[in-house]
């Protein structure tokens, strides 16, 4: 079992009129969610509004009744909740994709999503899109998400093609929730540990705030007022987009232990 | 036509000034062939260059050993603004337009800035165009792929295909290693963005990695040899 601390804020900005972000923080169901919607007419509140309920709605569901589970595609290499994480993103997809095919308003409309979920010992990150989650762990911060930029994608593959491209293309996204039928999120399944602290953001604050700058300020406040004062500052430097931040932090971790292995454990320690 | 001034230092006097032609590319270094010389062994032979790309200078490190920083941020790649700072090793680099020189106008960014999804079609048409290599996807072609072999305590290699790779007594572990103070599941091995990640899980004795024993969690490197209980196995990158 893992104990978490957490606080989310979103901001319109200070240049956009509506607020195409979204999220979600449970901490029972120890799920995080931020989606970064996109397509005019509101239609990108509506992406990133159906992105984070439909997570939402099937890991609850999951919780009260197991046998509810409906796996799109078991993928045997990773753990069980992993593949529940897996199958709530697919599942929005769908849905999203759907809506965005059969009413003409919302044609193009796409969310990027990123989540992070808790198993007993260990945390699941999974993304689609460019919108970062960092672990800080032993005052370092590291990347748990993967870019879906053309850039990062050209960066990846052949660094010296990437520059041919061009920096005006650093925010077009190769992956996006609801502009097929499936879609291929990145994940990663790592063990987690008393105070490391996970944020997940909108490129609206990590466009304007560096991740050594993350590094620095998160630590040393509660999430909330980290939360805030991330904010502030991305609204400080222009706030052309809107802004949204999750920081999260493991409180404890209680590991199940028999009896007599718990007494040598403690003799040893 | 913007100059790029080159100092030792911040403070110190001007060691020299070139001019940047637009249309022109210039390369810094310190072999003699560069178009500007630095001779300092902090210096790779070929460090960096800069590019005119129609609508602004930019500037690329070449791989450079010591790294090339803009405005004391590590830069890969960066489109040069009026006043930007460059610095290789110690020295550095003025960048400054002309007075009354037309600069790239920042406001043109403004629509791309804004997030879009590229059709994939199209994307995949650019891609093949620009890059040889197609057959993998993406981000993903940067991904290590791993594995462990042992090197005592049992024989054999695993593939480090899983996200997540369990090492420990329990007979559902991946990599099974026995021994009494070896735990349950003693130590996970995790596949991230920036590499594998050795964590130790339960157990009286902790995992070591190099003769170092691992408290939370460290990186792995090609070559580190990790230590569970008697086994001993080494990582190797494929």
């Amino acid at each position: 079992m893992v104990a978490i601390e957490s606080a989310g804020a979103t901001d319109v900005g200070k240049k956009r009129k509506g607020n195409e972000d979204a999220f979600y923080i449970d901490n029972d169901l120890k799920i995080f969610v931020v989606a970064d919607g996109m397509g005019g007419h509101q239609a990108g509140e509506v992406a990133s509004g159906l992105v984070v309920k439909n997570i939402e709605d099937y890991m609850s569901r999951i919780r009260k009744n197991e046998d509810a589970e409906e796996l799109a595609e078991v993928d045997l290499s990773l753990s069980k909740e992993a593949n529940r994480l897996l199958s709530s993103i697919h599942l929005s997809n769908r849905v999203v994709y759907e809506t965005a095919s059969n009413r003409s308003g919302y044609k193009g409309m796409g969310s990027t999503v990123s989540a992070v979920f808790f198993s007993d010992s260990t945390m699941i990150a999974t993304n689609v899109g460019d919108s970062p989650i960092y672990l800080i762990r032993n005052s370092e911060i590291q990347n748990l998400s993967v870019s879906h930029t053309l850039l990062a994608e050209q960066m990846a593959l052949n660094p010296e093609a990437s520059l041919q491209v061009g920096a005006q293309f650093g925010h077009v996204l190769t992956r996006a929730m609801g502009i097929d039928r499936t879609v291929e999120p990145y994940l990663c399944e790592l063990q987690c540990f008393k105070d490391d602290i996970v944020v997940l953001a909108s490129d609206g604050l990590t466009n304007k705030v560096t991740s050594e700058e993350i590094l620095e300020m998160v630590p040393l406040h509660s999430p909330q007022k980290a939360c805030r004062l991330l904010v502030e500052l991305a609204n400080n430097r222009g706030g052309e987009d809107n802004i949204t931040v999750i920081v999260l932090r493991v409180k404890r971790i209680l590991q199940k232990k028999s009896g007599i292995m718990k007494l040598i454990s403690h003799l040893f320690r | 036509m913007p100059t790029l001034t080159l100092k030792f230092k911040k403070d110190s006097s001007k060691i020299k000034e070139y001019r940047l032609e637009r249309g022109q590319s210039i390369t810094i270094g310190r072999r003699e062939s560069n178009d500007i010389v630095i001779e300092n062994l902090a210096v790779s032979g070929h460090h960096a260059k800069i590019d005119w790309t129609g609508s602004g200078f930019l500037l690329t490190d070449l791989k450079s050993k010591n790294g090339t920083f803009v405005n004391d941020q590590l830069a890969i790649s960066h489109w040069l603004k009026q006043a930007d700072v460059i610095t290789i090793g110690k020295h550095i680099i003025e960048f400054a337009y002309g007075k009354e020189e037309a600069q790239p106008d920042e406001k043109e960014d403004d629509a791309m800035g804004e997030t879009m999804v590229m059709d994939t079609g199209k994307y995949r048409s650019m891609l093949a165009k620009n890059v040889s290599n197609t057959g993998s996807q993406g981000a993903a072609a940067n991904e290590p792929m791993g594995m462990v072999t042992f090197l005592s305590g049992n024989q054999g290699d695993v593939d480090l295909t899983k996200k997540l790779t369990k090492i420990g007594k329990n007979a559902s572990s991946d990599i099974v290693v026995s021994g009494l103070t070896v735990g349950q599941t003693a130590a996970t091995i995790s596949k991230r963005p920036d590499g594998y990640y050795l964590s130790y899980v339960g157990g009286i004795s902790k995992p070591k990695v190099n003769g170092e024993s691992v408290k939370d969690s460290v990186p792995l490197k090609q070559f580190d040899v990790i230590e569970i209980g008697s086994a001993k196995m080494q990582l190797i990158h494929k």
